[in-house]
């Protein structure tokens, strides 16, 4: 077990490695912010005085060296645009983020477990189809246009809900509903698929031999068994509820680090971006490792495999 | 065919005409998508003119709605259809060797996958799209090698079930080799499981595009796709509902029935549930 | 009865906040796009930050309604020579600390923002400024490189910091807890969110409107309307002239709209491809219907230019008419210049109307020029537009703001041979600005960027398209007059309910 979990975490950290410097490389690609952050009309030798001064008329390998420098110190460095430390700016945006994730994957998991199993029950009946196309249907609208639908109907016209904003639970009600229909058809999907396969297993088949309904062999067999491949999937998730939520969280006003991502490339705020990547990608692995760790726990067979 | 209901038959006929649809765009389009009337803006459907019917209305630029609805399902598929084919082609192959060689080449590729799906896959493709700009190809070259490790890891997992099958090691045993043995033998055992991939992520991609061209990044003005259609559209979501409205119900019904389609896939290839 | 009772009572208690209207307004709420980058007037100068901070603090002069160059700290000023500027200042502004304003923090500020090590991107603006001195117990004495007609534009937007605070907090602690001389004062700073400032008790033009002051980050404008209508928000900007039409019947809501400094138009690449010939420039002159653009697509919001500068601004001139929309003429040079079907790569990025890109589009293709785009981000656009020429492609939207209101920030850098932004390159049209930036003579000033637009329209250097227009959304009660600079002073602002 000790082993596993130190080649697992040595690999993680080469992950997290390859993730930084692939966007380190990427950001830089598409050019520096200097021209972003001068007036229209500064002459050649102002822009390149800033550019100068801002460090970005050093090589590349010189760049990355001295980030690298700085983050084994744990120093996330300062925003160029906003002149203040990176741990702060990221920091600052993590409890929105971590609140409308939280959100989002109760609408996801409350709404897409029990569709998944009722639809697993009802296999081949009107109301698994019924089931599948609501859920789904929550996954088959730009959240662009559902987003500002939900906002005119709940916030203008009935008055119900603020249209913006981070300042209350209510505000945090229409976001975390539209991002978590994106993920509710994924929980459904693999709720089905697990309960059907545990369905499907002689210890089922034979206590409905004896008798027992299927809702009582879901409840006290088929559930637990089947809990495990969904809260894998919940783990994957994480990441895209994290930062993927730009267009939400854009359209909400949400002050989440995905609309902070995208201001920032957008900005060419270098150490931003990474600083948010890096966050991201931390999460997301060690939800994986977790759910590895938990699987080897649980099923002896994957332990053997590894 | 054994047993397709008359909803799946639906849904294959819907699907279908989309795609006719798209193909016959340049001829059943009744009027040039890309020809404008600045003094026919945001006409609502119907309006009638000289040269015809604006049956579903015109854009904040004049233009027939229908046209470029009819466009936009050409590019809006095309992009989809062709970033699909990418990462799937791309994610297999990768899915296939780790699968198979294991050991260290099984380490190296899928921690690769653990790297990339690690990414927030939107704030990549919007990265890249900064550096690369939003030209079509640039786009289905984007969308297609951020979503390879999705394929990768369903391949990865088929293949070490497949593996150790007995028929396997027999033909290893025969002295096949192992480019033989991938294609012909474990390659089509598995691909049942990643078309199912293969349809969801057909659906997320028509959405991702219309997201990219929500932040200006998708299909390139002046030529339509359904996301640019509608994020344009967005501004006069009340002033002028038919431009939402129809692109909207197009990609709605469209991702749906892929996605139905993807579901009726995964309970045929499933063996677990193909058994009851 | 029954259901709007019912959301009256669900807003209450919920939500929406200060959204009914009161008899007096103790807080304002402003939607912005986004949020400020820095509260350090001296760093960033970004609309969003601008339109914060700059009520936190003073400027030396600034501009009344009409436009014109008033004072604010200063009281007076007079040239000693071409070079030699000096400034009598109020005696009797504090701080919000308390501490007096001191003719030491004027020529303090002016000497942070100059120095090169504090890296301010605004530092282009003051770099004429060569020596700032206290020359007396309320005066200040600045002397530029040369003479600089401009000096004074520049200076309404230094806004004066309090040196002791400055030094005593460093940078990067000023710039988290800001402090001036303005009318308010910084209270918060959510960074994402909000920013909520309170008004400053001694200020000594006079009590501030509103006790408190908050403005949101809302980058979707689609959303900020929905705030506006829903009283979420009493104002925010932004808006395009297509928004304002469906909110025609809402009563409780009012358009603000002004012409900017800003000047929208065609770029036209003379270095490179089918633009190198005069006749295909002028061919796309003739076959742009800008009056049709503005009245059909901007529903008659901006107002048509002339030339390559604003009404608003120094140096414009109103006699320089320019090439009339007349596609046949088009047509004609088109042939005559053998470019029929010659491809014009157009660069763009989001930051510029879609709309008026496609109409162009349409009307140089109905005269025998295909226009494909080239669509890249703001930062690449910006990184090209200012490249070789073969980046710069040939032609491109512009929307110029100096934000100084003057000829000079406008035509120098877009034209003016050796600017990176010029690909025009015209040894008349260099002495014309040459002289007028060196000289304080307004009326020879005139005379040489007469001279200079005459030039540019007959090169057809660029097509002027319009003068922008600013659209803000405010709650009816809300008296403001937006002004050409897009400044944003909540002092000048009263609720009138």
């Amino acid at each position: 077990m000790i082993r596993l979990l130190a080649g697992r975490l040595l690999q993680a950290a080469v992950a997290s490695f390859g993730v930084l410097t692939i966007v380190f490389f990427v950001m830089r690609l598409s050019g520096d912010p200097t021209l972003l952050l001068v007036p229209e009309g500064a002459s050649a030798e102002q822009v390149a005085q800033l550019r100068a001064a801002l460090g970005f008329d050093r090589p590349l390998v010189v760049q990355y060296a001295a980030y690298l420098g700085d983050l084994l110190r744990l120093d996330l460095g300062e925003s160029l645009v906003q002149r203040a430390p990176v741990a702060g700016i990221v920091g600052e945006r993590i409890p929105y983020t971590l609140a409308l994730a939280g959100g989002a994957l109760l609408v996801a998991l409350g709404i897409g477990i029990p569709a998944g199993i009722l639809m697993a029950v009802h296999r081949g009946g009107v109301l698994e189809r019924a089931l599948a196309a609501l859920v789904l249907a929550g996954q088959s609208l730009p959240t662009f246009w559902s987003g500002i639908l939900l906002i005119l109907f709940f916030g203008v016209y009935l008055g119900w809900l603020p249209t913006s904003g981070a300042d209350s639970l209510a505000s945090l009600i229409m976001p975390a509903i539209a991002l978590g229909a994106l993920t509710m058809s994924t929980f459904a999907r693999m709720a089905r698929i697990s309960v059907l396969d545990e369905l499907s297993r002689d210890y089922v088949t034979a206590a409905r031999a004896r008798g027992l309904s299927v809702w009582a062999a879901v409840s006290r067999h088929v559930l637990r068994n089947a809990a495990i491949p969904v809260v894998t999937i919940a783990a994957l998730e994480i990441g895209n509820l994290l930062a993927g939520a730009v267009i939400v969280e854009t359209v909400f006003a949400w002050p989440g680090i995905g609309q902070l991502a995208i201001q920032s490339i957008q900005a060419r705020d270098f150490l931003v971006v990474q600083t948010v990547v890096l966050f991201v990608s931390s999460v997301y692995i060690a939800m994986n490792l977790l759910a590895d760790l938990a699987y080897a726990a649980i099923d002896p067979r994957i332990r053997g495999r590894s | 065919m054994r047993g397709i209901s008359p909803g799946m038959a639906l849904i294959l006929l819907l699907l279908v005409a989309f795609i006719v649809a798209a193909l016959a765009a340049p001829w059943i389009a009744p009027f040039d998508p890309l020809r404008q009337s600045l003094l026919m803006r945001l006409r609502p459907p119907g309006t009638t003119v000289a040269a015809g019917m604006y049956l579903l209305g015109t854009d904040d630029l004049g233009r027939d709605l229908l046209s470029r609805v009819l466009h936009g399902a050409r590019a809006s598929i095309a992009v989809a259809a062709l970033s699909v084919s990418i990462s799937l082609a791309f994610g297999t192959l990768l899915g296939l060797l780790a699968g198979w060689f294991r050991g260290w080449v099984a380490v190296a590729i899928m921690r690769s996958v653990d790297t990339m799906l690690s990414i927030p896959a939107i704030l990549l493709a919007v990265l890249t799209v900064a550096v690369l700009g939003p030209s079509f190809l640039n786009l289905i070259l984007v969308l297609g090698l951020t979503r390879w490790p999705r394929y990768t890891r369903v391949a990865y997992a088929q293949t070490l079930q497949v593996a150790t099958l007995p028929y396997i090691r027999a033909a290893e045993m025969a002295g096949a080799g192992s480019a033989r043995i991938l294609w012909r033998h474990i390659l089509p055992n598995i691909a049942g499981p990643l078309m199912v991939v293969a349809t969801s992520e057909f659906g997320l991609m028509i959405l991702f595009e219309a997201g990219l061209s929500f932040l200006g990044l998708g299909i390139q003005p002046p030529y339509p796709s359904w996301g640019s259609i509608m994020s344009v559209g967005r501004q006069y979501v009340e002033r002028a509902w038919w431009l939402t409205v129809f692109p909207g119900a197009c990609l709605f019904v469209l991702v749906l029935c892929v996605n139905l389609f993807g579901d009726w896939l995964r309970d045929r290839v499933d063996p677990r549930s193909q058994g009851r | 009865m029954l259901r709007s009772w019912t959301i009256g009572l669900l807003t209450a208690c919920a939500l929406a906040g200060p959204a009914l209207a009161q008899a007096t307004k103790d807080t304002l709420i402003v939607d912005l796009p986004g949020d400020v980058a820095t509260m350090d007037p001296h760093v960033q100068w970004d609309t969003e930050s601008y339109s914060v901070y700059r009520n936190i603090f003073d400027n030396l002069v600034t501009r009344d309604t009409s436009g014109k160059i008033v004072p604010q700290v200063a009281t007076a000023w007079r040239y000693t020579d071409p070079t030699t500027i000096v400034f009598d200042l109020r005696t009797d502004i504090t701080f919000s600390d308390g501490s007096k304003l001191t003719p030491a923090d004027v020529v303090f500020s002016i000497k942070r923002i100059t120095n090169p090590a504090f890296r301010s991107p605004q530092l282009s603006q003051f770099d004429q400024i060569i020596a700032a001195d206290v020359t007396g117990p309320a005066q200040v004495t600045l002397r530029t490189k040369s003479p600089y007609p401009v000096l004074l534009a520049q200076l309404v937007k230094l806004s004066i910091v309090p040196q002791a605070v400055v030094e005593k907090l460093g940078d990067q602690a000023f710039n988290q807890q800001v402090l001036g001389s303005g009318p308010y004062v910084l209270k918060s700073w959510q960074r994402g969110v909000a920013s909520t400032l309170e008004a400053n008790p001694g200020y000594w033009r006079g009590a501030a409107p509103f006790k408190t002051v908050t403005f949101r980050a809302v980058p979707d404008i689609a959303t900020r309307i929905a705030d506006v209508r829903t009283g979420r928000a009493d104002i925010t900007r932004g808006l395009s002239p297509d928004d304002t039409a469906s909110l025609k019947n809402e009563r409780n809501l009012q358009v603000l709209s002004v012409a900017t400094e800003r000047v929208s138009h065609l770029f036209l690449n003379p270095a490179i491809g089918p633009t190198r010939d005069k006749r295909v420039r002028q061919a796309i002159a003739h076959a742009i219907d800008r009056d049709a653009i503005i009245a059909a697509l901007m529903l008659g919001f901006p107002k048509r230019a002339d030339v390559m500068l604003t009404e608003a601004a120094f140096g414009w001139v109103g006699d320089v008419p320019f090439w009339p929309y007349d596609p046949a003429r088009a047509k004609a040079l088109v042939k005559e210049a053998g470019a029929e079907g010659a491809e014009i790569p157009f660069l763009t990025s989001p930051a510029y109307d879609r709309r008026v890109n496609e109409a162009v589009q349409q009307m140089l293709g109905e005269v025998g020029l295909k226009v494909s785009f080239v669509m890249v981000d703001q930062p690449t656009f910006l990184r090209r537009r200012q490249g070789t020429p073969e980046e710069a492609l040939n032609m491109a939207q512009g929307r110029w703001s100096c934000a100084c209101q003057d000829a000079d920030g406008v035509i120098f850098p877009l034209f003016r041979t050796g600017s990176q932004w010029a690909k025009f390159s015209n040894a008349e049209f260099d002495t014309a600005v040459d002289a007028a930036r060196v000289t304080l003579d307004e009326k020879e000033r005139l005379t040489h960027y007469r001279r200079a637009f005459t030039i540019l329209r007959d090169e057809v250097a660029a097509v002027p398209l319009f003068q922008d227009a600013a659209i803000y959304l405010a709650r009816r009660e809300l008296k403001w007059t937006p002004t050409p600079n897009e400044a944003f002073f909540v002092f000048d602002m009263k609720w009138v309910p």
